[in-house]
């Protein structure tokens, strides 16, 4: 055995030596426990268009973000808000007239309600305003004498 | 001479006062080849016949002179601070390994987690509302003494028309070899609740720049408090120079507990009515077993409020677009859309279900 080690390193070292390449993977079976990486967070008060708010964690530094869009202004969470809906404005009743004038059946009926509606309720929380003022000072002046303050409301 | 040396094994194989030691080693107790005949009878004589119960017997000495807390008070000054805590191992090198890692939940662990630090508002509002409500949506009434109609296996088995039909593996559900999951009926103990969110996205661009895929990184992680994980490409797209196995293209997140509800909160409540001309979810998404799936353009993920904030940090062009999946504990993507519009996910089109 030993001869022939020593007879093949000879002729190697006789010969050419070829260039060994080592194979560099290390296997010690053994796993590395990295450690989790996680971004620095902070936690940021968001208040939403109504006033309402809530903290949640983040990694913007920014320590109070204040929505102007958000779901309680839009009208895809809030379909049923009146507020919301795109109505055009149309106090002189001028489009409502130029629709029952020119325009169809489907657009001539539903804005006319609309309109005039918004506009008489515009009116209407006035004067009520005003008279419940009246009322109250009614209530304290003439208290017992409905008959006469009934009139007087409308 | 390689005959010459004396065997390894042999040694090993002899019993210890016979066993000739190798160091000294004189002329005299040399052993050939042909003398190993007679050794290998030995063999099992290497075996202890005591077990090694026995051979354990603590000496008394040791045990009386082992008294940690006098020591520790004899000491005169503290160990370093390092000597009373307990580091876990860096490696891990398996269970046979006397020194072991704790697992990840001890707070020692290298693999701890710490958390969760708040309750979030998506988490009450389930608490509170959302989860009360899909159980009394999904109420179904039984009256007393009801039997529901025995259902057809959902694997068919074979009709015996050929004699080839022994012993073959039931038949596939009838329309494609799909077997969906169970739908059990909902109670207390199983609402269907979010489980983790997925946020995915695919740079096309990375595979010759991969600082598109370092922007995308930045940009998801911004977005869901939580490092990505990167992908390499599966399958190739000559038209954008992408090769599988070679390419890293994709980065994800995925997001469990604390992270995803505030990010479900956040995507809901300001991301999504800020979005223009975003009619909502569409109804035909889901893998129909529970899992929402939508998607982001770029234009969309820089409305967050994390890359809005510092919007100048990232190339414009860079910014990614990504895939939201939503996997909730629903097995029918019935059930995990009436979860998601409760918690405020808006659906269009043509809901499937």
């Amino acid at each position: 055995m030993s001869l022939h080690t020593t007879l093949r390193r000879t002729a190697a070292s006789t010969t050419t030596k070829t260039p060994t390449t080592f194979i560099c993977s290390q296997c010690r079976h053994a796993t590395l426990l990295r450690r989790p990486k996680r971004p620095y967070t902070f936690t940021q008060l968001i208040t939403l268009s109504d006033g309402s708010t809530f903290t949640h964690r983040t990694t913007s530094p920014l320590p109070i973000y204040r929505s102007t869009r958000d779901t309680r202004n839009s009208l895809m969470w809030n379909p049923s808000s009146n507020k919301l809906l795109n109505i055009e404005e149309d106090e002189a009743g001028r489009l409502a007239a130029f629709r029952a004038r020119f325009g169809r059946s489907w657009d001539a009926n539903t804005p006319v309600e609309a309109a005039p509606g918004a506009d008489k309720d515009a009116e209407a929380q006035a004067k009520e305003a005003e008279e419940e003022e009246d009322n109250l000072l009614d209530l304290i002046s003439s208290f017992g004498q409905e008959e006469v303050g009934q009139p007087k409301k409308k | 001479m390689a005959a010459n040396e004396p065997s390894r094994y042999l040694a090993r194989s002899l019993p210890r006062a016979i066993a000739p030691s190798t160091r000294a080693q004189g002329p005299g107790c040399r052993r050939y080849a042909s003398d190993q005949a007679s050794t290998k009878a030995s063999v099992l004589s290497d075996l202890e016949l005591d077990g090694s119960l026995k051979a354990t017997v603590t000496p008394v000495d040791a045990a009386k002179s082992f008294d940690p807390i006098a020591k520790a008070r004899s000491r005169r000054a503290q160990l370093p601070r390092s000597r009373y805590q307990f580091r876990s191992p860096k490696y891990d090198r398996g269970p046979l390994h006397p020194h072991r890692p704790p697992p990840p939940s001890d707070p020692s662990s290298r693999l701890f987690v710490p958390g969760p630090f708040s309750l979030p508002r998506v988490g009450q509002t389930y608490e509170s509302t959302v989860a009360s409500d899909i159980l009394t949506l999904c109420y179904v009434h039984n009256p007393p003494g009801f039997q529901p109609p025995p259902k057809a296996p959902r694997l068919r088995s074979w009709d015996d028309s050929s004699p080839y039909h022994k012993n073959r593996p039931l038949r596939g559900p009838r329309g494609g070899d799909v077997l969906r999951l169970l739908r059990k009926p909902i109670t207390f103990n199983n609402i269907p609740k979010l489980d983790r969110i997925t946020i995915h996205s695919y740079v096309k661009g990375a595979a010759d720049n991969s600082s598109w895929l370092h922007v995308a990184g930045m940009a998801i992680q911004a977005i869901s408090n939580v490092r990505v994980q990167t992908y390499k490409a599966k399958t190739s797209v000559p038209a954008w120079g992408i090769s599988p196995g070679r390419d890293t293209v994709a980065v994800k997140a995925e997001l469990r507990g604390e992270d995803m509800e505030h990010f479900f909160g956040k995507l809901v409540d300001v991301l999504m009515p800020r979005l223009k001309d975003w009619p909502g979810v569409k109804g035909t998404s889901g893998d129909s077993s529970g899992n929402i799936t939508f998607g982001l353009g770029p234009e969309q993920v820089a409305l967050f409020p994390e890359i809005e904030v510092n919007y100048d940090m990232y190339p414009p062009k860079m910014i990614p677009g990504c895939h939201i999946t939503v996997h909730t504990t629903a097995t029918t993507d019935k059930d995990a859309r009436l979860l998601l519009s409760a918690m405020g996910i808006p659906f269009y089109g043509k809901i499937v279900d």
